[in-house]
């Protein structure tokens, strides 16, 4: 008994699987179309996207850092895609190179970030406006139609039953905790989070690991923005606005720590599975559009409340 | 094990060492201490590489050597333990002594099994009783931090260990603890540097007593030559310069 939860993390994912357990139930008791394998994977589908910056974003938080450019570096690649696949550009290479444009702007975080040593708060939101802009300059505003083709099989498609964009994000996040749980620099990360200072004095490279994250966030916006693109055959300059701070929400409610070294991915899964599920069954049950934001605000202040007392404060 | 001569550091018109000479021998443990601004962290700091000394010289077992940087002290094997541990608390007991030295499987993997086994040994050989090496530093007591502390520097590669006030945050039980642990360390052949304020237990722990005072080298001699009462006199600068013993040599 005692072994398990010798992380106090471990007491947190309980608590968001009873929570989301609950939930489940819940919705399933009140309204017939909840507990249906085409609602899961609707709710699937709805999570999947923000899905894969939230993951980025886990990692960047475990590491101490923050990232509030991600939503924007999305937008920015789906530009970039849409505007090589209207110059036909070949397939692969267009994805390669949307990734790649969001991985650039990802450095560009790491280099204010870790050389300069702006707040990262500061940083990415000085950037957050910056890539925003730069998306809505590229085209005056216009929105990029792509239509329906070769590509929005990415956004569109599905294998064994479930929509592609699912088996990608559960691809990233079984992949991202086998990193950050099995090699040598996930396990860094966490340690760069919880104290940089005590993994400077023994020789990690604290700033070059830090700086990898944020370019591994962006990646993992690009292809989110590669995503949404395909998924809607159209790239919006506004793709994504103000969805920043509800991933954030997700993140925070998944037991990461704004002060880092804590928490994990499954941790993050939860928080937006949970989000997902209360989305998802408020609307079944016709809930006004309105409260969603009510409820999720709820949740996110009620688990970081119960955190917060379990561990005899956690904010000092 | 290691000789240093005549080494001397100025921060500005400060003067925070003059002409201090020390060597330090294997399986013996030196008492550094002097009121706070003596230069007790200088030394510190210039062995282990984190200060660069203005004058003197550094044998290592016989031959010269320099130490500029912190790399440098490592490869002599000289580890310093501070005061504010430097412990990370959201790992767990094992990552914390192998941080920055983790075993790897296919140099990209942390081997983590064989990570808790040496973690393990290592407890087990320096007498260290936690409750487990896998629980998070984050739930241990300062007494059990400190050996986890030091468990790191052995791990490191240390033989010549700095201790900087090991027990200043300590109860009175867990202090007796880091003793024991720094008596086991000597007998295991390192050579030890305790820094400290704590006068009680001094003289059973350390097998020689160096004190600075405003930056020189006031009293060195053995433990077992010198009284308590004697150290404050020394301390204060009450009574006279006293070098005894090996100073310089």
């Amino acid at each position: 008994m005692i072994s398990a939860f010798k992380r106090q993390d471990n007491w947190t994912l309980i608590g968001l699987f009873i929570t989301l357990l609950l939930m489940i139930a819940l919705f399933s008791w009140q309204s017939e179309f909840f507990f249906t394998t085409r609602n899961f994977i609707n709710i699937g589908q709805a999570i999947s996207i923000r899905g894969l910056i939230a993951i980025g974003l886990t990692v960047v938080m475990i590491a101490g850092g923050l990232d509030l450019s991600m939503a924007a570096v999305a937008a920015v690649a789906g530009m970039v895609t849409a505007s090589l696949i209207t110059l036909e550009v070949n397939s692969v290479l267009v994805g390669v190179l949307g990734v790649a444009a969001a991985g650039v702007l990802g450095a560009f975080n790491a280099l204010l970030i870790v050389k300069f040593r702006i707040n990262p708060i500061i940083a990415t939101l000085g950037t957050l406006l910056f890539y925003r802009g730069l998306a809505f300059v590229s085209t005056g505003g216009d929105n990029i139609v792509i239509g329906v083709n070769a590509w929005s099989e990415l956004g569109r498609g599905s294998w064994l039953g479930a929509p592609i964009t699912v088996w990608l994000f559960l691809a990233v996040v079984v992949l991202g905790m086998c990193f950050m749980r099995f090699t040598v620099a996930g396990n860094h990360l966490y340690a760069v989070g919880g104290n940089s200072e005590a993994c400077r004095n023994v020789g990690i490279r604290v700033d070059r690991l830090r700086g990898w994250t944020y370019v591994a966030q962006a990646c993992l916006a690009g292809l989110a923005g590669l995503m949404l693109t395909s998924q809607s055959g159209t790239a919006l300059p506004s793709a994504l606005n103000g969805a920043e701070l509800d991933i954030i929400a997700a993140v925070l409610l998944g037991g990461i720590a704004l002060s880092g070294g804590r928490g994990g991915l499954l941790g993050t899964l939860l928080g937006l599975l949970i989000i997902g599920v209360v989305q998802n069954g408020l609307i079944l049950l016709q809930v006004q559009i309105y409260w969603q934001s009510v409820v999720r605000g709820a949740i996110l202040i009620i688990a970081v409340t119960l955190d917060s007392l379990r561990r005899g404060g956690g904010y000092r | 094990m290691i000789a240093m001569s005549n080494v001397s550091k100025a921060f500005g018109q400060v003067q925070a060492l003059l002409d201090v000479s020390l060597n330090l021998y294997p399986g013996e443990v030196v008492g550094l201490l002097g009121d706070n601004g003596a230069g007790k962290s200088t030394l510190i700091k210039i062995l282990s590489g984190n200060y660069h000394a203005d004058q003197g010289t550094f044998e290592y077992q016989g031959r010269p050597v320099t130490i500029n940087h912190p790399a440098d002290a490592q490869a002599l094997g000289i580890a310093t333990v501070y005061q504010d541990l430097a412990l990370v608390e959201t790992r767990s007991v094992a990552h914390n002594i192998y941080l920055g030295r983790e075993p790897r499987r296919y140099g990209f993997f942390m081997d983590r099994r064989k990570m808790e086994k040496d973690a393990t040994g290592m407890l087990e050989g320096l007498n260290i009783r936690l409750p487990s090496q896998k629980v998070d530093v984050e739930l241990l007591s300062g007494g059990q931090r400190q050996a986890v502390a030091l468990s790191r520097a052995i791990a490191m590669g240390g033989n010549i260990l700095l201790l900087d006030e090991p027990t200043a945050a300590l109860g009175v039980e867990q202090t007796q603890q880091v003793h024991h642990l720094i008596t086991s360390m000597s007998r295991q052949g390192k050579a030890v540097v305790v820094i400290t304020h704590d006068l009680s237990d001094i003289l059973e722990i350390t097998d020689r007593i160096a004190v600075l005072r405003q930056g020189e080298l006031w009293a060195y001699v053995p433990s077992s030559d010198t009284t308590t009462n004697e150290i404050i006199g020394w301390i204060t600068g009450v009574a006279p310069p006293h070098v005894r013993n090996g100073a310089g040599q």
